[in-house]
């Protein structure tokens, strides 16, 4: 039984039932399976990053399952903004959570041309997917520059009144200085972090398993990373942004160890390989419980809590 | 992560099918139904259902229908060597069946081949009916010949046992009410005839469908049935027939790569 103490928060003026976030990419693709997540019990969703243009992707193999998480090389496989609009339409008319579309692109133009075209179709807020490392000459490029990502923020802040998110690499030497630019160009939120670059080579057969040879890694093997970088963006730009903290959570310890360090909302997105979609559920209960046992009455308080000396 | 498997034969069923039997390095736990991706190095990776298995031997029924299936067709030969991840998905209700009936279009009848065996262990009665374009497609009619209790092959133009489509066993050569249950697997539109059918003699009906994989674990979104946002690759591939006629996308719409809705007419037509 889920007690007195709140798990709501608002987020950059969104409110969210409580602070799971369906994580970009991992399903997020069309209004139905939306409506199933929503259902079982996340706080908002995050869509799967759309181009201007379709794209199909790089050929299988995409992903290669480890013990401790997944390497994936989806290579940004989306249906185009001109197809996905009616996709958010509808989603918009079945959830009552928040929708957060995120955004792709290779030129400041497309990225601009998307966000206003997924704003204007209803979306809450966009996310701008600066740091997918396995497409050529997308995100990594824009996402690991900070003129660049700078650039890009303000052009799109200019255009798109609603609130911003900036999805941040952690393939990057300093990724406070690319929150800090990202922060200066007018982002509300910073979400942290996005997939490790990363390869796996069967050894039988020689060869790396994944199409495009390069690959992003997800889950528990990140989550140590992601806390470290929740941690230094929060002790950095704590008092300009809020932050979504996203690598390899699976269960309450590890939403709550990432709020510790600073963020305001936990994403979600491998655990569901293992863990099912009864994952946000038990994670829920799991951090009401440790609300309770705490003594704290709101989430809100916890945010943070482990920069304090 | 993948299991290392080796092929130890390959046959000829058709000119455009064959069969590969594998012999994979660990013992898998399947149940029919499910898949296995298949990965041939620096080729690409599909999704193939297990149309047999013992022990360690796993056998794929494969039709050539492009880039992947044709590699496997022309380049593939005895002793070579892939890689084999799943199983995957959920497959057939195994449990409280006296008797089915399952009815087959082309190289659907691989998972059927595979769920009749099972069937059998358990005691079960089975029909089979196997459908076909014509006499040079009919293949491993006699794989059922010890399994099932009657096996009728149809073929469109007559050219080799019954003239007709195999929906036709429905009306034409069975009782349905005699059947706890129909499986079926073949072209959508067909087993789109079958579920309904059964649906409207209140008998219960599975069928396997297919859809673009990626993933194959249920987490990158290529294979969602709307509206109730099912995973063929998770929730399926095999689906209850009451819950597919709740699935507006069923025998109509099929999903490309990019995640556009394409209708299903125009890809069987083809
Ligand atoms: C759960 C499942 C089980 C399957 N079991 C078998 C099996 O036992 N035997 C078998 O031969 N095939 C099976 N298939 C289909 C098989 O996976 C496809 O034929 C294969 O992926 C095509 O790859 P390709 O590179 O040869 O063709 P491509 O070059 O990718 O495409 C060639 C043509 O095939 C179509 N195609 C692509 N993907 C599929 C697909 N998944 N299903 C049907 N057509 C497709 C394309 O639209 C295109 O017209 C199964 C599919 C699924 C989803
Ligand atoms: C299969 C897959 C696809 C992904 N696609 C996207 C994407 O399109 N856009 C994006 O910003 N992040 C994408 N990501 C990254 C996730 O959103 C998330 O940042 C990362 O996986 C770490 O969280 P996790 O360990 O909970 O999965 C993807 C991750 C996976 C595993
Ligand atoms: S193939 Fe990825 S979700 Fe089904």
């Amino acid at each position: 039984m889920v007690g007195s103490s709140s798990l709501s928060i608002e987020l950059s003026g969104l409110s969210l039932r409580n602070p799971l976030i369906l994580a970009s990419g991992i399903l997020g693709t069309t209004f139905s399976i939306m409506k199933r997540i929503e259902a079982e019990g996340v706080g908002a969703i995050t869509t799967k990053s759309i181009t201007r243009e379709p794209r199909d992707g790089y050929p299988n193999p995409v992903v290669v399952e480890l013990e401790y998480g997944l390497v994936n090389a989806i290579g940004l496989s989306n249906p185009g903004i001109e197809y996905f609009v009616h996709e958010i339409k509808l989603a918009k008319r079945l959830l009552k959570i928040p929708l957060i579309v995120s955004v792709a692109g290779g030129e400041i133009e497309d990225i601009v041309y998307v966000s206003r075209r997924a704003a204007d179709a209803g979306a809450d807020a966009i996310e701008l997917n600066l740091s997918c490392p396995h497409v050529r000459g997308m995100g990594m490029e824009l996402g690991t520059d900070p003129i660049m990502v700078k650039e890009v923020v303000e052009s799109v802040r200019k255009r798109v009144s609603k609130p911003l998110f900036v999805k941040l690499s952690p393939n990057v030497t300093s990724i406070v200085e690319i929150g800090e630019a990202a922060a200066d160009g007018g982002a509300d939120v910073l979400v942290a972090i996005n997939t490790v670059k990363a390869m796996v080579i069967d050894v039988y057969l020689k060869k790396p398993i994944l199409s495009n040879r390069y690959g992003g890694l997800s889950g528990p093997a990140i989550h140590p990373i992601a806390v470290r970088c929740v941690y230094e963006l929060y002790e950095n730009l704590g008092d300009e942004v809020e932050i979504v903290g996203v690598g390899g959570v699976e269960t309450w310890r590890d939403a709550i160890e990432l709020i510790l360090a600073g963020a305001s909302a936990v994403g979600i997105g491998t655990a569901i390989v293992r863990r099912g979609l009864k994952v946000f559920r038990e994670i829920i209960q799991g951090m009401a419980h440790y609300l309770e046992e705490e003594g704290f009455s709101s989430i809100d308080e916890v945010v943070g809590l482990a920069h304090r000396r | 992560m993948y299991i290392v498997g080796r092929i130890l034969e390959i046959k000829r069923l058709t000119c455009r099918i064959k069969a590969f039997t594998v012999e994979v390095c660990e013992r898998v736990n399947t149940t029919p139904g499910q898949f296995m991706m298949v990965w041939i190095p620096q080729v690409g990776e599909i999704p193939l259902s297990i149309a047999y298995k013992e022990d360690r031997l796993l056998e794929f029924i494969v039709a050539k229908v492009g880039r992947v299936t044709g590699h496997m067709h022309d380049n593939l030969s005895k002793g070579d060597r892939l890689a084999i991840r799943g199983p995957y998905g959920r497959g057939f209700t195994l449990r409280n069946v006296e008797k089915c009936l399952m009815i087959a279009g082309g190289y659907g009848l691989a998972p059927l081949l595979y769920l009749s065996h099972e069937l059998k262990r358990r005691g079960t009665e089975i029909d089979v009916a196997l459908g076909f374009r014509t006499r040079e497609d009919v293949f491993y009619t006699n794989r059922f010949d010890h399994v099932a209790d009657h096996v009728w092959v149809f073929t469109e133009d007559g050219s080799y046992g019954i003239k007709g489509m195999v929906t036709e066993v429905m009306k034409k050569h069975v009782k349905l009410k005699d059947y706890d249950i129909v499986y079926t697997c073949g072209p959508e539109l067909m087993m789109f005839e079958v579920v309904k059918h059964c649906l409207e003699q209140g008998v219960k009906v599975e069928a396997s469908l297919e859809r673009v994989m990626k993933c194959g674990i249920g987490i990158c979104g290529s294979c969602i049935l709307d509206p109730l946002g099912l995973r063929v690759c998770k929730d399926g591939p095999v689906f209850d027939g009451e819950v597919l006629m709740k699935i507006n996308d069923f025998g109509r719409y099929w999903r490309c790569l990019d995640g556009r809705k394409v209708p299903i007419k125009s890809r069987f037509n083809s």
